[in-house]
């Protein structure tokens, strides 16, 4: 559904994206992470039409959007990072007007609005001025203000951000719900959390670039079995230094965390290979208390990537 | 009927402003019109001074006084109407909606521009009183009101371009303000040094203004084409005396509001700078 081909971007002969490459299918839920200044508003805004890219391609649906920009727009919905709203206007007032923005009229501005005020949860507030709603309210109405076309893409830019737990918690159920309706969604956001409960994919983006983890993969998939990179939890007794030699002494294993009585191992290789370190810690004399695999989750695999990247 | 313009016209008529300027603008004209009127008369048994001699002092005094005042609140309709959606972050939402970006321009401009009118509109009260003294006829009327909107829709044009090009509406605001200052006095400033430098130079050959316009070199009355009120000044002048500087400084204007245009578009299709 979304497919972008080495796409180019620069600001004043600084590259925002520098051939990055992304392909979403047809109702997907795809997240989309990286540091920030890594290039995903511009490749949000880059998709959404608003920005002409320098070289690539991009295409929605098989429409290319530096070209078919109309055609684009009745496909996307899109929600920027700090989205803005007419404080002055009712919450009615500013449906149907981006209703009628969408061309949508007569009866069909009117039940677009209704099902708007519906699916957000402000039916009983459309009177009520913009101006008056709480910040998670204005962003649930901003989210059906980008509905109100029946989009069949949607870009949603850091769409958590700022948001209480509770509206964080309202928003991803709203996001599963679109998908489970048939909409492509993709989302960038630094709330990793979110992302990993609610996504298929992940791409990882680093400096306008595709970034990839230890195995070469730009693209994390979040319902697969575990990669072979693995993140075992080791409690010991007693120092822990002559552990974190032997850790490091070990093929294949790094120490990523260390405290008084915990270490944090990152192991590559097969399960052989967290029996032959544990066996070594034992024989090497450490008192070990536990020795747990933990799953790696987006967090930790997102550290990963980016740990030594950071400027 | 472009959702820009009702969207536009809803929310200026909400502000406080919607009210606060037309009444402001109408204390000030009818302070200034009454002031011209007792200025005129205070000799009048004296003089003799004719009835319709005050109709047009009056008339006059209202076309400048009128026109001086809009170019003043122009720039607060226009030069914030784009930064403001910039501002509070709705211009992306604009802008990938189904309104083209055309669309979105006249919605700004009309709503810019309507506003204006209104306040021309409301003097026409004031007006009237020219009127009752006489010396005015409607072709007077017609063509200062013509040209006063081609005055103001070319500056409605400037100041959404400034909108469009700044992110601030009060940097958009200060730049209109500039080139509202630069074609009303600087203008007027230089072809008046540079008439007095011409007359010290050919003393045999002085030149008055009004009667001898055309007698005047061209590099020295060009600079008056974009100023708004010799272009006024030619509106109120007979056909064979200054129309064809009239017709001069209308395609002069038109010609900056339409290079306004094109600006603007080109910022609001370029977009990179939400």
């Amino acid at each position: 559904m979304i497919d972008v081909e080495q796409m180019r971007k620069s600001f004043n002969g600084t590259r925002a994206l520098d051939g990055f490459t992304l392909h979403v299918g047809a109702g997907e839920l795809f997240g989309l992470v990286g540091p920030n200044g890594a290039g995903k508003t511009t490749l949000m805004k880059v998709l959404s039409t608003l920005l002409p890219m320098d070289s690539g391609t991009a295409q929605i649906d098989g429409l290319n959007v530096n070209v078919q920009t109309r055609e684009v727009k009745r496909l996307i919905g899109y929600l920027p990072d700090q989205p803005g709203v007419y404080q002055d206007m009712s919450v009615r007032e500013f449906l149907e007007f981006f209703a009628d923005a969408f061309q949508l009229r007569g009866s069909r501005n009117r039940t677009a609005v209704d099902r708007a005020l519906k699916r957000s949860g402000l039916a009983d507030r459309s009177e009520t001025s913009v101006e008056q709603l709480s910040f998670g309210m204005k962003q649930r109405l901003v989210l059906a203000k980008t509905l109100l076309h029946d989009p069949k893409v949607l870009l949603l830019d850091e769409p958590a951000t700022g948001l209480d737990p509770l509206a964080r918690i309202e928003l991803r159920e709203q996001l599963k719900q679109l998908q489970a309706e048939g909409i492509t969604i993709l989302i960038s956001s630094h709330i990793l959390s979110d992302l990993e409960d609610i996504c298929t994919q992940i791409a990882l983006i680093g400096a306008g670039r595709n970034a990839t983890d230890a195995e070469g993969h730009s693209v994390l998939q979040l319902r697969a079995p575990q990669p072979a990179v693995r993140i075992y939890e080791i409690e010991l007794l007693g120092d822990n230094a002559p552990a974190v030699t032997i850790v490091n002494s070990v093929a294949g294993a790094r120490t990523l965390e260390s405290s008084a009585d915990r270490l944090v191992v990152e192991m590559t290789g097969a399960d052989e290979q967290a029996a032959a370190l544990l066996r070594a810690l034992v024989v090497g004399g450490v008192n070990v208390l536990r020795f747990d695999h933990r799953a790696l989750g987006l967090e930790e695999r997102y550290r990963l990537v980016f740990r030594e990247k950071r400027p | 009927m472009n959702p820009m313009i009702r969207k536009e016209l809803r929310q200026r008529m909400r502000e406080r402003r919607g009210w606060l300027l037309p009444s402001l603008y109408l204390v000030v004209l009818g302070a200034v019109v009454t002031f011209a009127y007792f200025v005129t008369t205070t000799d009048r048994g004296a003089s003799g001074i004719q009835g319709s001699t005050v109709g047009v002092v009056l008339f006059l005094t209202l076309a400048y006084s009128q026109l001086a005042l809009l170019l003043l609140l122009a720039p607060i309709f226009s030069a914030g109407s784009i930064t403001i959606e910039k501002e509070q972050r709705t211009l992306a939402g604009l802008l990938t909606s189904l309104l083209t970006s055309a669309q979105i321009w006249w919605g700004k401009f009309v709503s810019s521009l309507l506003f204006v009118l209104l306040l021309l509109v409301t003097s026409l009260p004031v007006l009237s009183m020219a009127f009752a003294f006489g010396g005015i006829g409607p072709w007077e009327i017609f063509s200062a009101t013509l040209t006063t909107v081609i005055i103001l829709a070319c500056m409605s044009a400037i100041g959404l371009y400034c909108s469009s090009a700044f992110q601030r509406s009060v940097h958009a605001t200060a730049v209109s303000y500039a080139t509202v200052i630069a074609i009303s006095v600087v203008t007027a400033i230089v072809f008046f040094v540079r008439l007095t430098m011409y007359e010290s130079a050919h003393r045999g050959r002085a030149v008055a203004v009004g009667s001898n316009w055309f007698g005047i070199p061209l590099n020295i009355r060009a600079p008056m084409y974009v100023n708004p009120f010799f272009f006024l000044t030619a509106s109120f002048a007979p056909p064979k005396q200054l129309y064809p500087a009239w017709i001069t400084c209308a395609c002069v204007f038109i010609a900056l509001g339409a290079l306004a245009v094109a600006l603007t578009l080109r910022n609001l299709r370029r977009r990179g700078d939400l």
